[in-house]
């Protein structure tokens, strides 16, 4: 049930169709996990905050540095030396006092991700690395936990939805890539609000719009692309021929 | 030069007017079905035939880019401001990256030679 404070708090979304107070109760009723608070994780944890999800994890092993303000917006020039979690927790408390939010200190490994991801109901991306993503993605499809990847260089970025059982998963692709390319602000600003806008309808029930699909977003020429992907069978990590 | 392709994960394997028959057998299933988005009927074998006018690496990359643009794909490996690769791609021609080769892009095309094209993903955040 929602109180008279969060009718008033999130009446722009409960007038949504669709969404309305039943949506609203099973945010609050909801755990999401964020990996990274970095240029996507901050977007992201300060949607999810403010639309009301009920409980936030947030996990990052960083401290803040000064390059990291051009787009992690959660972090401020006082901030800098800083462990990122303690201080996004710290604002997005102040941003929205009735959401839970769980800060954990530590460098995502095969050994604790599982007891980082227990009881999500969906983990967001906010890495900055494939191999860790991977480790995230193996943990989410044995504990049957949606994941939202994004991804982010420059001005380009890219996101799927990995339902597992359903979907590919990030190991189906075989993804390459190098980081550390550089990246404009906007660039994660936006992914990351897709991304917390899949959570979201997973959240309340609704079926996510890139489930099986990956959007291509290229900011230098303002094109957005969203192409079918698909399982593969002899995926390591989701083939449903594996033993369970 | 006639040009077979083979859409992998993330790539394209294409062998360059190949003196033996091209078949998939050992690779594993597609899992991007638009990159047969120009050639939809090459969907079932998984293997598409084109014949490309020149014989070089930059000829056939630009080439497949305006079919897949025809098709609206956007899949644009040489990037139309610098000329060059575009940074979500990666080029190797019998293993070895275009940037190791003498003529980079501009080199010719032998018969049986091997061209991956691979889409890169983004892993900054």
């Amino acid at each position: 049930m929602l109180d008279q404070s969060e009718l008033i708090r999130y009446n722009r979304q409960l007038i949504i169709p669709d969404f309305g107070e039943e949506g609203q109760g099973k945010l609050k009723d909801s755990h999401a996990v964020i990996v990274g608070v970095g240029g996507l994780g901050c977007a992201s944890a300060t949607y999810l905050t403010a639309a009301g999800v009920g409980h936030i994890t947030i996990v990052d092993f960083d401290t803040v540095e000064l390059p990291d303000l051009n787009r992690q917006i959660l972090y401020w020039e006082k901030d800098v030396g800083k462990k990122k979690v303690i201080v996004a927790k710290r604002k997005l408390s102040r941003l929205n006092s009735k959401v839970e939010i769980t800060p954990i200190f530590a460098k995502i490994t095969e050994e604790n991700v599982l007891s980082i991801i227990d009881r999500a109901q969906v983990v967001v991306d906010g890495l900055d690395n494939s191999a860790t993503r991977l480790v995230v993605n193996s943990a989410c499809i044995k504990q049957k936990i949606p994941y939202i990847y994004g991804g982010v260089s420059r001005l380009r970025g890219m996101i799927t939805t990995i339902i597992p059982g359903q979907t590919p998963c990030l190991a189906c692709l075989s993804p390459e890539g190098v980081g550390g390319l550089g990246v404009l602000g906007i660039t994660p600003a936006l992914i990351a609000s897709l991304q917390a806008l899949e959570a979201i309808k997973i959240l309340i029930g609704h079926s996510p719009s890139l489930a099986g699909k990956l959007l291509l977003f290229n900011g230098d020429d303002m094109k957005f692309q969203v192409r079918e992907i698909r399982r593969n069978e002899s995926c390591p990590v989701c083939s449903p021929t594996l033993p369970q | 030069m006639k040009a077979v392709i083979m859409p992998g994960f993330s790539e394209l394997i294409i062998i360059v007017n190949p003196t033996q028959e091209v078949t998939r057998e050992g690779m594993l299933s597609i899992v991007m079905p638009w990159l047969y988005a120009p050639w939809l009927d090459a969907r079932e074998k998984g293997i598409i035939e084109v014949e490309i006018a020149g014989d070089t690496l930059r000829t056939l990359l630009t080439e497949l880019s305006a079919r897949y643009q025809a098709a609206n794909v956007d899949f644009q490996p040489i990037n139309p401001t610098t000329d060059d690769l575009d940074f979500d791609y990666d080029v190797f021609v019998n293993g070895k990256n275009y940037v190791a080769l003498a003529d980079g892009l501009d080199v010719r095309l032998k018969d049986n030679d091997t061209v991956r094209v691979k889409m890169l993903w983004r892993w900054d955040g």
